[in-house]
């Protein structure tokens, strides 16, 4: 009781200047871009909906008119257990005039048998298997190389979508012809396996999400999800298709940056995917992914930053915001808690529930204003309510220290070309080409 | 035995050689006799093989006979050459290099004649149990106890058991499996595994020729490429994506690097077949086989799989060619309008039982056999012969009352049980019935003569019904 009359005491004693001098970094970075930048972009997307709602309408009717061929490759290893679903929610798609490909990377179960009679059953059009395993990236280029459709959409197998996403996934194309890609929704199906992927959902749901929304909107958007993502052909084979991961989605979406492309976020196009459940398994998942912003931001596509021939300030932006906000801050979060404990040390028993505090009602705030701008949703809000003060600790600390592991690791040894994701033999390749 | 073996004693006269209370007849390619009827009464037969296929034409004439006089005759082949034939190899009792070895061979010639004293003559009703009782016959002469199959380019099936498919065409070589496969169901033989070979499921001819073709369009006309996976940069294509049209150097398309060394900066992770006919692409080609007989294009899965094996007789079959055998066939049992052998048995008896009770009601058991009818199945194949039966069937049915009962002892014979009919009335129905069947079968199969016969027996209250039936057959086959 003493310590909470001394808590409320302090803060009812601190005045807005010192409330900010203390709390800065909540207030000048976090609750800026997190909260009011994606708040004011999406409140400015879904006013100007009616603007937009006729020429989506028009791009929908364009899309049925022209019917496009469309190829939808499945890049993966082992997989063979999910096809079988996978073939199924393709069969009750809208959309239905594509050729599903399937390629087998290397797998060493049951995978070719089910891939086989699928194929026999007419499941699967194209099955295409390399007994050696390649790697994602070659196996989305043997699909890519293969694929006859206008489009290709890159899916994982472990997903399922909604019965128009396909269709919503291509209408952008025909709303926007410099369109070059569009990334799904992804949400998750297993929010219930564990608390860790509940948390996951929740970050989804919440951050990814909203957040793709927004960059879509500020033109930003970097990183369209191979678990659904489509692409026009003609991009992919200007820029070669994939190249070596980990990493590969984000790279390839810079890549149709690049070619002067529009990267466009389709919120309507839902898959629902399956994640780590464990949290060592969420550490791996996660150190791969940030060890490529290192990878690929900094250093492959780092001409991003120069003024030269292909220079695109929508490109610069998007790496300035990405690099500023994941890697900087990130870096410069550990500035202020040894700002806090230099300069506030005797306070910080009343510093930290603070700002336990202040993130957790900001937390709780963001998702309830957000769930405004969610159209469909495969969990309840109150579903995450309780889980919602528990945000603070999976965002600030454990997902912050996992990033910081793996910039470093980055940085410092180039672990990612170590990562067994990619096998052995192009990983050295990559790695002596510095690719 | 005392032999004179001095070449003068030894003189081909008039294409006789007599010998040892023996008379060889002597064929030669100068007989240009191939009727064989000639040979009727000699104890055995000198073939001149010095033409191979005259030699096996005649021995095959010989063999193939019908009557025992012809096809258990001994033959020996004189200055026979090396041949891959199985007629020649396996059929003759003995080779010759000159006439003076008749003396060599008249014991062997004498032996056999002994052998087939020994022989049970009674008829087999049905053409698996006559072919096979003809083969039994020849093998108990010749104190062979295997029927061994031989690689013979010559059979339809690639294989041949000399010593029963000497009675059938090349094309009819199907056949002697099934008629193997009968045999081995009556426990006369026993098989033991040889090889396996798979049939055409259209014409049953084993020359089939397997192919990769596109599971698209069944198209046999691909390219097959190897896939090359370029690590550096992870394109992934077919080597012709990588090859150009100036030297044999491969550059990724992808990134313009040249390829160096395969499994260091590339490998070759599988290959991709496109189909020239219809464009698609395709790793898993489909296997099938078109038979060089018909042309039929069957996925292989379709192909009838038959074992090739060496079949040894059983006691059954060694004691067949002495004591015959009576046949437990039922495969002619679901033909509509008749009933198998054994329910036939259970109602005759229920028959003879009431024939027992009553003083006036008479009922009478006929055997129908058509005699030369396995020269049309030969011919028709089995669905035709099916065909037939049921025809036949519905023929008989037509003109026996609703209580009569058909029952076929196998495809050339077959009992009608004829209730309140006397032996006049009986006659006369299956008179017509076999002028009804002669037309029938004329009518439909290019003017095929059936040589149909019928004994008839009316019931005696006296004996036993199945006593009865035995008799009947006993008597028709006697």
């Amino acid at each position: 009781m003493y310590y909470l009359d001394e808590f409320f005491n302090y803060i009812s004693s601190v005045g807005p200047s010192k409330i900010i001098r203390v709390f800065w970094f909540f207030f000048f970075f976090e609750f800026v871009r997190f909260f009011l930048v994606d708040f004011t972009t999406v409140l400015l997307w879904k006013m100007t909906a009616i603007f937009r709602k006729k020429r989506v309408i028009d791009g929908r009717n364009m899309l049925w008119a022209e019917e496009p061929f469309v190829s939808i490759i499945v890049p993966g290893k082992n997989e063979g257990k999910h096809i079988y679903k996978l073939a199924n929610s393709l069969r009750e798609q809208t959309y239905q005039n594509f050729e599903f490909i399937v390629i087998d990377d290397g797998s060493d179960d049951e995978t070719p048998e089910i891939c086989r009679s699928l194929k026999k059953n007419g499941l699967i059009d194209l099955y295409l298997r390399n007994e050696v395993r390649g790697g994602k990236a070659s196996a989305a280029n043997l699909g890519l190389r293969y694929a006859t459709g206008k489009f290709i959409i890159h899916l994982d197998a472990d997903c399922s979508y909604d019965r128009d996403a396909i269709e919503n996934i291509l209408v952008p194309f025909f709303v926007n012809e410099k369109i070059g890609a569009v990334g799904g929704d992804v949400q998750v199906r297993n929010y219930r396996d564990s608390l860790c992927a509940t948390l996951q959902s929740l970050e989804y749901t919440d951050t990814i999400s909203i957040g793709r929304i927004s960059q879509s909107q500020l033109g930003i958007y970097r990183i369209i999800s191979g678990a659904f993502g489509a692409f026009r052909k003609e991009a992919l084979d200007s820029v070669g298709g994939w190249d070596i991961g980990p990493g590969l989605d984000g790279d390839i979406t810079v890549k149709v940056r690049k070619l002067g492309y529009q990267i466009h976020f389709e919120p309507t196009a839902i898959c629902q995917t399956n994640v780590p459940v464990t949290f060592k398994a969420l550490v791996n998942q996660r150190l791969r992914w940030d060890k490529s912003l290192i990878r690929f931001r900094l250093r492959k596509h780092n001409d991003v930053f120069f003024p030269n021939q292909s220079f695109k300030f929508a490109n610069f932006i998007s790496f300035v915001e990405n690099i500023t906000y994941n890697l900087i801050l990130n870096f410069k979060w550990y500035f202020y808690i040894v700002d806090m404990v230099l300069n506030f040390a005797s306070k910080l028993i009343f510093i930290v529930p603070m700002n336990l505090i202040l993130y957790t009602l900001n937390n709780y705030f963001k998702f309830i204003v957000f769930s405004m701008f969610r159209d469909r949703k495969n969990v309840r809000n109150d579903y995450y309510m309780i889980y919602m003060p528990l945000m603070v600790l999976y965002f600030g600390f454990f997902l912050r220290f996992v990033r910081t592991f793996a910039y470093l690791q980055e940085l410092l040894f180039k672990a990612s070309y170590e990562d067994n994701w990619n096998p052995e033999k192009s990983s050295k390749q990559a790695k002596a080409l510095k690719l | 035995m005392a032999m004179n073996r001095t070449t003068e004693n030894i003189q081909v006269v008039d294409h006789k050689i007599n010998y040892s209370n023996l008379v060889f007849y002597v064929i030669d390619s100068t007989n240009s006799i191939l009727n064989i009827d000639h040979t009727m009464g000699y104890d055995a037969i000198i073939l001149d093989a010095t033409d191979p296929e005259y030699a096996r034409i005649v021995l095959k004439k010989i063999r193939s006979h019908h009557n025992p006089e012809f096809y258990l005759k001994p033959v020996f082949l004189l200055n026979s050459k090396t041949t891959k034939d199985p007629v020649l190899n396996s059929l003759h009792d003995g080779l010759m290099t000159s006439y003076d070895q008749v003396a060599d061979v008249a014991d062997v010639a004498k032996r056999i004649f002994l052998k087939t004293t020994q022989l049970d003559n009674q008829l087999v009703p049905s053409f698996e149990g006559q072919t096979i009782k003809k083969v039994l016959n020849y093998m108990y002469t010749r104190d062979t106890r295997s029927l061994k199959p031989t690689v013979d380019l010559n059979s339809s099936i690639g294989y041949t058991f000399p010593e029963l498919s000497v009675n059938f065409t090349a094309a009819e070589e199907p056949q002697v499996l099934e008629i193997l496969e009968w045999a081995d169901r009556e426990g006369l033989i026993w098989p033991d595994f040889h090889e396996k070979i798979y049939l055409c499921n259209n014409c049953s001819s084993g020359y089939l020729s397997y192919r990769e073709v596109c599971p698209h369009c069944n198209s046999s006309n691909s390219k097959s490429e190897d896939l090359i996976h370029h690590f550096p940069c992870a394109y992934i294509g077919p080597i012709s994506d990588y090859q150009n049209n100036i030297d044999n150097s491969l550059t990724c398309p992808k990134c313009n690097k040249a390829l160096r060394h395969i499994g260091i900066d590339y490998d070759k992770p599988s290959v991709v077949h496109h189909c020239n006919n219809c464009d698609q692409n395709y790793q898993d080609a489909f296997i099938k086989s078109k038979c060089m007989s018909c042309e039929q294009d069957t996925d292989i899965q379709y192909l009838i799989p038959k074992n090739v094996n060496v079949y040894k007789l059983t006691r059954k079959g060694r004691s067949a060619a002495t004591s015959g055998f009576l046949s437990s066939s039922t495969e002619i049992e679901d033909i509509f309008g008749a009933i198998n052998m054994q329910t036939f048995r259970i109602m005759l008896h229920y028959e003879f039982e009431k024939v027992k009770e009553s003083t006036t009601q008479k009922t009478t058991v006929a055997l129908l056999h058509l005699e030369n009818i396995f020269e049309l199945y030969n011919k028709i194949g089995k669905k035709a012969e099916r065909k037939l039966l049921e025809e036949l069937v519905v023929v008989i049915r037509e003109n026996i009352k609703p209580s009569d009962v058909i029952a076929f002892e196998s495809s050339s014979t077959l009992y009608l049980m004829l209730s309140n009919t006397g032996t006049d009335n009986a006659d006369q129905k299956l008179k017509n019935l076999s002028a009804l069947t002669t037309n029938l079968i004329k009518k439909n199969f290019n003017g095929f003569n059936v040589n149909l016969l019928y004994k008839l027996k009316v019931l005696d209250p006296e004996k036993k019904a199945d006593t009865q039936l035995q008799e009947l057959s006993k008597d028709f086959f006697a």
